[in-house]
């Protein structure tokens, strides 16, 4: 999937910016503060529907505009020209239009066109808790696949109504009919959990292939990196449908008279982690600062691989401010493969160009060096054109 | 901003009550309302009160009616035995458009959603379980709802055979049809759920992928 063309319209620094990219390597550069990671949060937006920074869309607003719009105008492998526009007003919310036609629900987009960020935040997927790692993998799997997505919006709004069913029923005796509605939600839980785990789980059993690979492609040191899923209880891989929501069921009989007390949902998919291992030992405890970080660069790679091979389409790669962290051998390596055919474009922020120059040509049509300067308004000025290397 | 008229300025306040009408388009709706002749506004007029004073809800199936019972619950040639249970009064007209279905309808104003503070017995479902089994106290009941099955008009009613389930296909809806299932389960009588997400008989390609691959999957066998 190729990005051509983007508009920001009073989005962040930018009151209306317009930036047209190559092919393949794209540098955006200049001084911090100028709005380079806004580019590629307005990319995200329109492939995801919302920020990878996790903020409000409010605070994407420039300030004193009444909305703020983005166009992009993409390319797919597979298919034809895709125009989208994303609007968003406060109060009102967002809206996305695709060649024009309005989407019924945001959630639409999502796997048409799909992308894959690389940021300093990465770390805190192998490194912090069990909630980076659940976005990360909800992340892949709703790009991967709709119905994921589906279920998975469904099961969090079940969530939701159980949790609030729980709430206003804390600590008091049940009615009959109450009884039976928190058994109805209760079904409709495990109903909607159970397939938001068994497509986890098969997932993991894909992508370990995957990260494996990816991970050679970094570290020449024979290092095994595994994943597992560590969820409501121990499950095959290829568990099937009735297996998982037995666990389930027990695991929600076992802390029913918990959950009375606290009045939420103590056990579910909502809950869940995945370990990653390397060596058998576990990352998040054991691994140094450089295997953290090619643990997660192998990681996005991974992602990368595994969404082309699903969707027969290359995703876009968001390289957000992270070659600082590489040492020059590294660097190379990674632009190298940049450069090759195994990915499709790629968009790279930078405060500098000179470590990019000497190892992109962005005198050829297919990369192009994009330099962002702070104007007046602190937005971009210059976008139009490729510049010659230093 | 000064105010010209304070008469078009209230009616542009009590028309934003209505849905999905901003102060915009209640502006432009009071400009229209302006021009009409003035027996077409009372027309207007007339049929909002009208539908406050004169439109009832059947206490047979709780759909909205002139008459009680409503002339579905009335008619000798609908399928007494068949009851399709819907959302709102508007999944009845959109069912009946389909000119498909004889049987008839009760209506259980909503979906249980602890979000909005709905339970099952903010809904019309006791007397759902009423018009299974007259003489049966439903479950929790207190007597009152067994009356609800006194009205039809023709000797007694024949015995229903089978409930269909037609809330829409969320997660409330679901739940919904779930909670009313099981009630039903002791009736020993036949309960289906119908999708009403994919419509039937075609125009898939309008349908989303993820409801497609729902409906690929197989579901809704209760
Ligand atoms: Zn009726």
């Amino acid at each position: 999937m190729i990005l051509h063309h983007l508009r920001l319209t009073a989005f962040r620094a930018h009151a209306e910016t317009q930036v047209s990219f190559a092919p393949k390597v794209n540098l955006v550069y200049g001084p911090n503060g100028a709005g380079k990671t806004n580019i590629l949060e307005a990319i995200h937006y329109l492939c995801l529907s919302k920020s990878f920074l996790a903020s409000q869309d409010g605070y994407a607003l420039r300030r004193g505009a009444p909305y703020f719009e983005l166009e992009g105008r993409f390319e797919g492998d597979r298919r034809s020209d895709l125009r989208v526009r994303l609007a968003y007003v406060p109060e009102q919310g967002k809206r996305i239009l695709v060649n024009g036609a309005p989407l019924e629900r945001l959630s639409e987009i999502v796997s048409m066109l799909p992308i894959v960020v690389f940021s300093p935040a990465d770390h805190a997927i192998t490194a912090e808790g069990p909630e980076e790692r659940r976005r990360f993998l909800d992340n892949i799997l709703s790009q991967a696949r709709p119905v994921y997505l589906d279920d998975l919006l469904k099961y969090r709004r079940a969530l939701r109504q159980r949790n609030e069913l729980l709430s206003q029923y804390r600590g008091r005796p049940l009615r009959p009919e109450q009884e039976a509605a928190l058994q109805s939600w209760e079904a409709e839980l495990v109903l909607l959990g159970t397939r938001v785990i068994r497509r986890r789980l098969r997932f993991i059993d894909t992508f370990t292939r995957y990260l494996e690979d990816a991970y050679a492609r970094f570290e020449r040191v024979a290092e095994q990196p595994t994943m597992t899923y560590n969820g409501i209880a121990p499950l095959d891989l290829d568990a099937d449908e009735e297996a998982i929501a037995e666990a389930f069921r027990r695991q929600l009989a076992r802390v029913a008279r918990r959950e009375r007390e606290r009045g939420r949902t103590l056990v579910g998919p909502h809950r869940d982690d995945l370990v990653f291992r390397l060596n058998g030992m576990e990352v998040r405890r054991y691994a140094s600062q450089g295997q953290h970080r090619t643990f997660g660069m192998a990681l996005k790679l991974a992602q990368c691989f595994y969404l082309h091979d699903r969707l027969e389409e290359r995703p876009m790669l968001l390289l957000d401010d992270v070659f600082g962290h590489f040492d020059d051998e590294r660097r190379a390596g990674f632009l190298d493969l940049l450069q090759s055919e195994a990915v499709g474009q790629s968009i790279i922020t930078d405060t500098r160009l000179r470590p990019f120059a000497g190892v992109i040509p962005f005198d050829r049509p297919e990369h192009r060096a994009i330099p962002v300067g702070r104007g007046a308004d602190r937005a971009i000025v210059s976008v139009e054109t490729a510049v010659e290397p230093e | 901003m000064h105010i010209l008229s304070e008469s078009v300025e209230a009616l542009v306040e009590q028309l934003t009550k209505l849905p999905t009408i901003g102060r915009k388009t209640a502006q432009r709706l009071a400009a229209y309302i302006l021009k009409m002749p003035r027996e077409e506004v009372v027309e207007i007029a007339r049929a909002l009160v009208a539908v406050k004073d004169r439109v009832v809800y059947c206490s047979v199936c709780f759909n909205v009616t002139d008459t009680d019972p409503c002339p579905i619950c009335r008619s000798p040639r609908r399928d007494h035995s068949v009851i399709c249970v819907v959302e709102e009064p508007n999944d009845v007209l959109a069912l009946e458009r389909t000119n498909e279905y004889r049987g008839v309808y009760h209506v259980l104003g909503g979906v249980i959603s602890p979000l909005d503070g709905v339970g099952p017995e903010d809904l019309h479902i006791r007397e759902l379980v009423a018009r299974l089994n007259p003489e049966a106290t439903p479950p929790g009941g207190d007597g009152q709802v067994a009356e609800a099955g006194a009205s039809y008009p023709d000797g007694p009613r024949p015995a229903v055979q089978e409930v269909i389930l037609a809330m829409n296909p969320n997660v409330e809806g679901d739940t919904t049809a779930y909670y009313i299932s099981q009630l039903l389960k002791p009736f020993g009588i036949r309960v289906s759920r119908i999708a009403r997400g994919l419509p039937i008989g075609g125009d898939l390609e309008y349908a989303d992928e993820a409801t497609l691959s729902r409906a690929l999957e197989g579901r809704m066998t209760l």
